[in-house]
């Protein structure tokens, strides 16, 4: 009795989340799949083409591009990330003098709006009067660096470009940063008297006692990461590089979904990257997943 | 294993601790001899935890020393001092097999591992836990961690074994079955050992010797028998006993004749030795029965006289029916004094 009422309750407090959910994710993921197989441009009806939006996909170099730039960039950027993260996290975990200062600047690349983000980088990684170029030209001369080498021209080498894009992400791990933090300050106080009494030395309980203790955490971020790198290299593509430069330095898949969709009006062929990038996603996921269950105990 | 040839005794000397403004350790002396098992007892906030990890250079003391033997440690870093410790939490690793664990200390000073978890297996079966070895510490009882716990202290051979509170976490009978074989682990192994519980009777049923410690302060250190037979201060009357001492003040309305109890100060008399009879006609050292718990064995009879309260520990059988009034008869020579300062007097 109190059972099919306790269900019915459920099911009612349930109810807001289950209709979002399912009006907001599944019913577009379906529509996207089935959108993948048409050619639309918004304006004439939608023609069923078939498996032709995949076969294009797969001949084209941008995707190709678009989808190595993107692996590239979880790969590079993902570990950068959680190393930044992670070691600013041991770093101001001690609440001693200016940790509080510390912490807030390491926070604030995080809080600030993409866009502006952006925007701001744009300005920093001008090669002739952005600030990062006029330090690294320091003590050098004709705009060389004190080596002799040119400085790194950010907006026109495709390699540099894309370190550039990832060294905008690698700022912004200010919500990883918080929550290692936290989990560093919950470890026992008791583990590090006995790593002590035991005559560990600091890297000794780097490895042994620390990394281990906050390794579930750090695979979980890792897993999360993973997933979003896939979209954090939207706004900067869009704003700093316009995915370039030519033909597809800094085009990543988002990038590319966006330009096919909204600018060349192919929302066929666009779903069917969409799709493609879903998958990506879910064997990234499912990957990670069988290598990091291990760290369960 | 620890043997006396290795092991030293500890002294602190006019050891103060302060946490801030707290002050946790005003002055501690201590002496704990070679091999002995002395166990530091006292109420929640007294200290005994800080004094322990002062002990192994885990509090920095802003005043008196520690020795180990004749070499002084005050300054020594913990990793430098040769103790080991086992924690209330026990702080064992939960990515760690317990091999791994009892093996933690030897690997980070670089004994190869091969070594290591022979070492390792030979001090868990010293302990009780060498079938565990290959589990990890979420698969183990509370009993089994805190074998391993004590297993990966013992395994380095320390110069001084610290305990604190390692039986806090376990239930009453296991606690029990423990604190026997903790003692014949000590008695075989040897050892200076420093056992901090907030139990008394945990402390009296292990201690070689016993340090009652109160408000960062040593207040007794004697035997077991010399502190329960002739407590120091009316604190230690209070703490050390299965039961407290019925203590009370000097004016209070009745006292045993020929007990003189200085002005200010108290008189008091241990449970056991308060004998009960039939409420005669005198009406001397007449008492009103509260309440009577049955213990078992024993019966412990809550009463009041003349509005003081007061428990007696009688033998089950020996008073039966007891209601309404009895004559309480306490001997004169199983008094203790204490004057206004709460110590005691001879």
């Amino acid at each position: 009795m109190s059972r099919t009422r306790d269900g019915r309750q459920l099911s009612m407090m349930l109810a807001p989340y289950l209709v979002g959910l399912v009006a907001l994710v599944f019913v577009p993921a379906l529509v996207t799949v089935a959108m993948s197989g048409t050619e639309w441009d918004l304006i004439t009806a939608p023609r069923w083409v078939g498996a032709e939006n995949f076969i294009e996909l797969a001949r084209s170099d941008a995707f190709r591009a678009a989808l190595s730039n993107s692996l590239t960039f979880a790969v590079v950027a993902v570990p950068l990330r959680l190393a930044l993260a992670c070691g600013l996290a041991l770093l101001l975990q001690r609440r001693t003098r200016g940790v509080g200062a510390a912490r807030t600047a390491a926070l604030l690349p995080t809080a600030v709006p993409e866009v502006a983000y952006g925007l701001m980088w744009l300005w920093l990684l001008n090669p002739l009067y952005g600030p990062l170029n006029q330090l690294l030209t320091v003590g050098g001369e004709n705009g060389r660096t004190a080596w002799g080498t040119l400085p790194p021209q950010w907006l026109t080498d495709p390699q540099h470009a894309r370190a550039g894009i990832v060294l905008m992400s690698v700022f912004t791990m200010g919500e990883m940063l918080v929550i290692l933090l936290a989990a560093r300050r919950a470890l026992p106080a008791d583990c590090y008297a006995l790593a002590a009494l035991e005559g560990a030395r600091p890297w000794q309980v780097l490895r042994r006692v620390t990394l281990p203790l906050i390794a579930p955490v750090l695979a979980l971020l890792t897993l999360r990461d993973t997933i979003g790198s896939l979209q954090v290299s939207f706004v900067p593509a869009l704003i700093v590089t316009d995915g370039g430069p030519p033909q597809y330095a800094t085009t990543y898949l988002s990038y590319f979904v966006y330009r096919n969709a909204f600018e060349y009006l192919r929302y066929g062929y666009a779903a069917a990257a969409t799709v493609l990038m879903l998958l990506l996603t879910v064997a990234a996921v499912v990957a990670q997943w069988r290598l990091l269950r291990r760290m369960r105990w | 294993m620890t043997d006396l040839a290795t092991a030293d005794g500890v002294r602190l000397s006019g050891l103060k601790v302060a946490h801030g403004d707290v002050v946790a350790l005003r002055g501690v002396d201590l002496t704990v001899r070679r091999g002995e098992l002395l166990v530091v007892v006292g109420p929640s906030g007294a200290g005994k935890s800080t004094l322990l990890r002062a002990v192994a250079g885990l509090e920095n003391p802003c005043a008196g020393t520690v020795h180990f033997g004749d070499r002084e440690v005050t300054r020594v870093r913990p990793g430098e001092r040769q103790v080991a410790m086992v924690f209330q939490s026990y702080a064992l690793f939960p990515h760690l097999d317990v091999a791994a664990n009892i093996a933690f200390g030897l690997r980070a000073r670089g004994v190869r591992s091969a070594e290591a978890r022979r070492l390792a297996a030979a001090a868990a079966t010293v302990v009780g836990c060498g079938h565990l070895l290959a589990r990890r510490p979420a698969q183990l009882s509370g009993g089994e961690r805190q074998r391993v716990a004590l297993a990966r202290a013992l395994v380095r051979e320390p110069k001084v074994l610290l305990l604190d509170e390692p039986m806090s976490q376990l239930d009453p009978q296991l606690r029990v079955s423990m604190r026997a074989e903790l003692r014949a682990l000590h008695d075989r192994v040897g050892g200076t050992t420093i056992h901090v519980t907030h139990d008394q009777a945990e402390a009296m049923a292990l201690a070689d010797r016993l340090a009652v410690l109160n408000d960062g302060v040593v207040v007794q250190v004697g035997t077991p028998t010399q502190v329960w037979g002739a407590p120091a201060t009316d604190f230690v009357a209070r703490f050390v006993g299965a039961l407290p001492m019925n203590l009370f003040p000097a004016d209070a309305p009745w006292r045993p004749a020929g007990v003189r109890p200085p002005t200010g100060g108290q008189w008091g008399v241990r449970a056991e030795a308060v004998g009960l009879a039939p409420a005669g006609a005198d009406d001397d050292g007449q008492a009103e029965v509260v309440r009577v718990e049955p213990m078992g064995a024993d019966l412990h009879v809550h009463l009041r006289v003349g509005g003081n309260p007061l428990v007696a520990r009688a033998p089950a059988g020996t008073v039966d029916g007891l209601t309404g009034r009895v004559t309480l008869r306490v001997d004169p020579a199983a008094v203790h004094l204490f004057d206004a300062d709460g110590r005691r007097l001879p």
